[in-house]
């Protein structure tokens, strides 16, 4: 079992993608198939450069059992206004800074979604909590 | 397509000259968004498609470093003569990317490298 846990500092672009760097490095050392990796890495990604672009800032875990790979996302609000709208390919709140740093495509939510095998959110104007669990195969 | 032609043909500069490995490459990706690359590129069923894949981007931040790592894409290619700054620079050797930059722009480094040969990356829905 493996568990991390890594801090998220709203707007800072230069960090961005810190964490799941990390991830990526543990599961490639772990041997973990290459397929499940980028699924992981895309998720994660996805999450920690919403948690920048849209939230106060937040934390991401990282946890690895013999059964599934569990990320979970943590940030200070304000929230996701429109679950529906922000799961809506195209559908971005992006700022300028925010495209000039390569991001707000609108397609946050449904990578992460697409990715995963299960996603589930909670978000009200205190913060929001993203889970994604990836099953391993026995 | 090897990586040394490319710097030849096309008068790029290596900025992690270290790293640089002569690498055959058959696919591009252009984007700016780095959302659109993460999409489209995680989209591609064989691992092998992507080793031979370079990502032509105006993003000379280290976001376009972290994408081109999450996806395992090797080599990334700044248009239009843009200057990495250091700690892009840094990440992209601390992350095994080979970064390279042209002086042509977007458009004009791909058509260049569609008519010698080089392929796009298809979206393949799930």
């Amino acid at each position: 079992m493996i568990q991390k846990e890594y801090q998220i500092i709203a707007k800072n672009y230069d960090l961005a993608g810190r964490a799941s760097s990390d991830i990526k490095r543990t599961l490639v050392a772990l041997d973990f198939p290459k397929s499940l990796i980028k699924r992981v890495c895309a998720a994660s990604y996805e999450a920690e450069i919403n948690t920048v672009i849209h939230s106060f800032g937040g934390y991401a875990t990282f946890f690895l059992d013999d059964e599934k790979i569990v990320l979970e996302f943590y940030d200070d609000g304000p929230g996701i206004h429109d679950l529906d709208l922000a799961m809506t390919e195209g559908y971005s709140t992006a700022t300028e800074l925010d495209h000039k740093n390569g991001f707000g495509a609108g397609m946050g939510l449904p990578n992460i979604k697409r990715s995963s095998d299960h996603l589930e959110i909670h978000s009200s104007i205190d913060g929001t909590h993203l889970i994604i669990i990836f099953f391993l195969e026995s | 397509m090897k990586l040394s032609e490319l710097v030849s043909l096309y008068d790029c500069k290596v900025y992690t000259k270290d790293l640089f490995q002569d690498l055959e490459f058959k696919y591009a990706f252009c984007a700016d968004l780095m959302s659109d690359a993460l999409m489209i590129l995680n989209s591609v069923q064989d691992d092998t498609i992507l080793k031979e894949t370079i990502l032509i981007t105006g993003l000379t931040t280290n976001q376009s470093i972290r994408t081109a790592e999450m996806l395992d894409v090797r080599v990334v290619l700044l248009v239009r003569g843009k200057i990495p700054s250091l700690k892009v620079v840094d990440l992209a050797i601390e992350s095994n990317i080979i970064l390279l930059s042209t002086e042509h722009t977007m458009f004009n480094i791909s058509g260049l490298l569609y008519e010698d040969g080089i392929r796009g990356i298809t979206y393949n829905h799930l």
